[in-house]
């Protein structure tokens, strides 16, 4: 289960008053979480993957000053992340494929889309814990059905079953509120 | 390097961060660069000799309001746009309002006095010399701003070059003021304002290569 919003923003506001303990916690957190972000919005390499990682982290470290306590930490976060991937493209100079190059670069909406994270957050936990972490897995942190498989220590047919039943009742869940 | 090795360097050395950090390193910044600027003022171009009488009069301080206002939305501006999650710097926008102020009262005087004036208004003494001065004496500042993006985090690199070059032409134009002796509103409005123009396009010329990170 990754921390959320709360949990990050907490860490985040003790590490700027200076406790490393947090600060370091929230850096590891924060690891599957950036890993997940760019793992969903590049083909790259795994290696180059982890070198975007540990700039972005860097980055994290030695910029937090620029963070504004009275926003949500998710967003500043993700601004973060999605600046050092358009710098590593810019780097490259090459094409590459990016999934969803729109909403990378919508920069307005981005507030809505670290909300629509949020709500996310919300649903999941309303369904089993099982489906929950399938569809986490498979769907937000974009490991392939095998991969989440040994990750939750689940078969790849317990995985799809799980997917699909968690699908159907988060659907069910938003239909409900609508009504 | 192993990442998990990384993050134990990192938490290994957390200062605590004061509030208000960012408004300090942006004003750690402005502030020896202006001070260069000033000295600059002082010794190289000589404070204006009627600077105390001139200080009671009107126009020193239209001329101030106009700079310094600029100056402020700039700065403001530039606050916002060093945050990676800025939104749309209205502080820009707010600036619109002194020049259309400067040039109201630009209107004003010119039709307050008979038109065979107006090309000496215009010209002052100092035109070919001000815009100039304005854009030099910005430049101290516009590199103590680039010390303050050295731990800061703007993603519209342009916009934020654009708005630094600005914040350091305003200030460098404010501490101009206190040589300049032109007093003609219409003078103030293109000369001043061409110097702040032009360190604003010098910086978004620059922004996406110095302020990068």
């Amino acid at each position: 289960m990754q921390p959320g919003e709360e949990a990050l923003k907490q860490w985040m506001v003790m590490g700027l008053a200076g406790d490393s303990a947090a600060h370091g916690q929230l850096l590891r957190a924060l690891v599957p979480i950036l890993r997940g972000f760019y793992r969903r919005r590049m083909s790259a390499q795994e290696d180059e993957i982890e070198d975007l990682l540990q700039e972005t982290l860097i980055a994290v470290h030695t910029r937090r000053a620029t963070y504004d306590v009275a926003r949500p930490f998710t967003s500043w976060l993700f601004a973060v992340a999605r600046y050092k991937m358009i710098d590593h493209f810019r780097q490259g100079g090459r094409t590459c494929t990016i999934e969803g190059l729109e909403d990378i670069l919508a920069v307005e909406g981005f507030a809505e889309a670290s909300d629509a994270v949020a709500d996310v957050e919300r649903l999941l936990e309303t369904i089993p814990k099982k489906q929950a972490a399938a569809i986490r897995a498979t769907r937000i942190d974009g490991l392939s059905t095998a991969e989440a498989a040994t990750k939750l220590d689940l078969g790849e047919s317990d995985i799809k079953v799980s997917v699909h039943r968690g699908l159907k009742a988060l659907a069910q869940r938003v239909k409900d509120s609508l009504l | 390097m192993k990442t998990e090795d990384l993050i134990s360097a990192l938490a290994a050395d957390v200062p605590p961060v004061p509030r208000h950090g960012l408004l300090r390193r942006l004003i750690a910044g402005l502030l020896p660069g202006g001070l260069v600027t000033l000295v600059l003022v002082g010794l190289g171009l000589g404070f204006r000799a009627d600077l105390w009488p001139a200080m009671h009069g009107g126009m020193f301080w239209v001329k101030w309001l106009y700079t310094g206002s600029l100056a402020l939305c700039a700065t403001l501006a530039t606050l916002r746009l060093a945050r990676p999650d800025a939104g749309v710097a209205g502080w820009l926008w707010l600036a619109c309002l002194p020049v259309l102020g400067l040039v109201v009262i630009s209107v004003q005087e010119l039709a307050s006095v008979p038109s065979s004036q107006w090309l000496a208004m215009w010209l002052g003494m100092s035109w070919k010399v001000c815009s100039t001065n304005v854009f030099l004496l910005s430049l101290p500042i516009f590199g103590g701003l680039l010390w303050s993006f050295r731990r800061l985090a703007p993603t519209r690199l342009r916009l934020a070059g654009a708005t630094a070059g600005l914040t350091a032409g305003a200030w460098g134009a404010t501490l101009y003021c206190l040589h300049c002796p032109e007093s003609a509103a219409i003078f103030v409005l293109t000369w001043y304002t061409l110097g702040m123009a032009a360190a604003a396009a010098g910086g978004a010329l620059l922004g996406p290569r110095l302020l990068r990170w």
